[in-house]
């Protein structure tokens, strides 16, 4: 067990920052993820959590800050750390012209698995993510859900102590995704530690802790419940409210978007998530609005993290 | 519709664009082979002579001063035996051995007979041999002319030829121990520099890069199975032209074997510095060419090395291929063995070493 770490942490970053030439993709992040927990690393597209996986593995190094691993820092012992590590990148890297068998029995063998223990946890992670009846396929050929499942399941096969999962379940179906998850879980309660990248809120709220990327900077980090409850995302003088708009829902956002009480809104489905000053009553709300029924809504994480990138003053990056 | 093909042609122009690397190997090399060939003059010059001079007369000294004037020749040595020039020829210090008689004063002076000069050619360059024995002939015929114009009858030189190996001046014989040497440049530099390029492109290296895989392990893996394939190629090419074209192989076979490994692993070196510096397939067959294309037109596999412009004979010495070749004619052709042939493997294996120290090197960086 090193310094910086306490014994309990799977994954330390103190302080680190990546610069890619004038970029810089990590601006001074720190965060701890405690072993057998699962931390969801959230952020709108380019804020830098490929980055921040790519670090943790050692594929690249920091430009300033310290990495650790399973109490092991990367910089020095990359080695140990790769063989506690499992990891599965955003972009499909295992290769299209090999079988799913012939793949993981690579992988298995890459990290020192021999003859018939090989075998063994070679069918066992095909079992388990469940592309065991599709070992002969070409890898090439399969669907894009498979080929995640194949990525973990080659991620796996060592057992890893640390799992680094990025953007797992994008374009997997919601049942997969939720066979995916509860394989996660299981995971974690085995004691492996687990950081995942999404994009996906619903996954977001199923973890111990998030962390929101924004621009290159951690914004915010904590319990799902306790990133919605800070003060400044619902400040004092300002309630949250539900308004149902029935089919006008689009024209509504742009009406409610001229009021000039209202802080914020965002369409889900076919009513509009508000933050109002509390000047207004919820009579003149739901007047103003046309608002068939309004009710008070509790924030959402996704209402957390709006709020977060609002009060950075900076413009949501479109890209 | 011309607007249609006016979008794809936008879209193809920034393509280019994007990629200088293309763009500017695609522009150089068409430069590259019309400014080497262009360079390049069949006309032989310099052929390195062995003499063995046994009249040492102010005689056979002119002989040879004239010799030289014409610039087909260049004394490279002097021996003191017939047998000594058949080595320098064996060797292939020598391409033409020049053996004076002793009599050569006495007789160019009396003229009571003719004075035979023995001329041995090594036929194992069939363009250098051709045009050596004329300008052999070409020489003996204009001294004799001299002579007789001083009014003596008969003709005073007589060069006897003796062309040592190869004795058709078959192309065949000169031209596959050559093609062995390039086709392994292909093999060897492309495939291996696919082999990793190929990892990059797909994005399959991220992966592989997170095992606790050596890059010793990495590299040596990807390597191993190139080199047995070329040496099976090496095997058919040698089966072909000894079965097919009739080729015999004086020389030792083991040999020839050893120094091809030799010769591979400087190309697998090149193949692996080339990938080692290229996102794409394409952008690393541009570098191989940019490799190749020298050691088709500089190595001596088309041209004899002679045609080659001296400043240029540098960058040929610098190529692995000019060495192999030099190998692979000595040992096929005239039975030459290690120690004929020591300058070669010995330059083969400085490159070889350098290369392999540099590859491992970028291969290093590019990977962590
Ligand atoms: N190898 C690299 N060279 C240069 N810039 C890079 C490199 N890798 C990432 N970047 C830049 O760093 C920033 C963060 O990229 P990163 O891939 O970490 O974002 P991300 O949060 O994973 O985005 P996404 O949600 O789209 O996957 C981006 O601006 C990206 O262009
Ligand atoms: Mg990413």
């Amino acid at each position: 067990m090193s310094g910086a770490s306490d014994g309990q942490a799977g994954v330390v970053v103190q302080g680190v920052s990546r610069d890619f030439g004038p970029l810089r993709a990590l601006d001074r992040v720190s965060l701890a993820v405690a072993r057998g927990t699962v931390f969801g690393l959230l952020g709108p597209n380019g804020s830098g959590k490929s980055t921040l996986i790519r670090l943790l593995c050692g594929l690249l190094a920091p430009s300033e800050g310290v990495v650790e691993v399973d109490g092991l820092d990367v910089a020095s012992r990359g080695e140990e750390v790769r063989r506690r590590v499992g990891y599965v990148p955003q972009r499909f890297s295992l290769y299209d012209d090999l079988t799913v068998a012939e793949n993981l029995d690579f992988y298995a063998a890459a990290y020192g698995l021999r003859g018939a223990e090989r075998r063994r946890r070679r069918e066992e992670a095909a079992a388990l993510v469940g592309v065991a009846s599709q070992g002969g396929r070409l890898a090439g050929v399969l669907s894009g859900g498979w080929r995640q499942r194949l990525s973990l399941a080659a991620a796996i096969m060592h057992r890893p102590r640390v799992l680094l999962l990025d953007e797992p379940t994008a374009g997997i179906d919601p049942v997969a995704r939720r066979a995916l998850w509860d394989l996660l879980f299981s995971l974690a309660g085995e004691g492996v530690t687990l950081l995942v990248s999404t994009h996906y809120m619903d996954e977001a709220e199923r973890c111990s802790r998030v962390g929101y990327l924004f621009q290159s900077r951690l914004l915010a980090e904590g319990p799902p419940d306790a990133l919605r409850a800070r003060p400044d995302v619902t400040p004092s003088g300002t309630r949250r409210l539900e308004a149902e708009l029935g089919p006008g829902v689009a024209a509504g956002l742009a009406r409610a978007r001229a009021l000039p009480y209202v802080r914020e809104a965002t369409i889900f489905g076919t009513a509009l998530h508000l933050l109002v000053d509390d000047r207004a009553t919820d009579a003149a709300v739901a007047r103003d609005l046309g608002a068939r029924a309004l009710r008070p809504a509790p924030p959402s994480l996704e209402d957390a993290f709006v709020r977060l990138t609002a009060l950075q003053g900076a413009e949501r990056p479109g890209r | 519709m011309i607007g249609d093909l006016a979008a794809v042609l936008r879209k193809e122009l920034l393509h280019l664009r994007r990629d200088p690397g293309t763009l500017r190997l695609a522009l150089l090399i068409p430069a590259l082979q019309l400014t080497l060939f262009g360079l390049i003059d069949t006309t032989v010059r310099d052929v390195p002579l062995a003499v063995f001079d046994q009249s040492l007369s102010p005689e056979s000294r002119e002989l040879v001063a004239a010799l030289e004037a014409s610039r087909v020749f260049r004394v490279a040595r002097r021996v003191a035996s017939r047998d000594a020039l058949r080595q320098e020829i064996v060797a292939g210090r020598a391409r033409v051995g020049l053996e004076l008689p002793l009599d050569l004063h006495r007789r160019a002076l009396t003229a009571e007979r003719s004075s035979t000069l023995l001329v041995l050619v090594d036929g194992s360059d069939a363009s250098v041999a051709a045009q050596a024995i004329d300008a052999v002939n070409g020489l003996a015929l204009s001294r004799s002319l001299e002579v007789l114009a001083r009014g003596v009858e008969a003709l005073p030189l007589e060069p006897r030829v003796q062309v040592l190996f190869n004795p058709e001046l078959r192309s065949a014989a000169l031209l596959i121990p050559g093609l062995i040497g390039i086709l392994l440049t292909f093999s060897g530099t492309l495939l291996t520099a696919f082999a990793l390029v190929r990892e990059r492109e797909r994005g399959t290296l991220e992966q592989l890069m997170v095992t606790p895989l050596s890059p010793a392990a990495i590299v040596l893996g990807k390597l191993l199975p190139y080199l047995g394939l070329a040496m099976v190629q090496l095997a058919v090419v040698l089966v072909l032209m000894r079965v097919v074209f009739r080729v015999p192989i004086h020389g030792d076979l083991l040999l020839l074997g050893a120094l091809s490994v030799e010769y591979l692993a400087s190309l697998l070196a090149l193949g692996l510095l080339i990938s080692a510096r290229s996102r794409t397939q394409v952008e690393a067959t541009q570098r191989a060419q940019l490799f190749l294309l020298p050691s088709i037109l500089l190595s001596g596999y088309i041209f004899p090395l002679t045609a080659v412009p001296a400043p240029l004979r540098v960058v040929s010495h610098l190529l692995p291929a000019t060495h192999f070749i030099a190998i692979a004619r000595g040992i096929i052709v005239r039975g030459a063995g290690l120690l004929d042939l020591w300058q070669h493997v010995l330059a083969l294996g400085l490159i070889a070493a350098a290369l392999l120290l540099a590859s491992t090197r970028a291969f290093r960086k590019t990977l962590s």
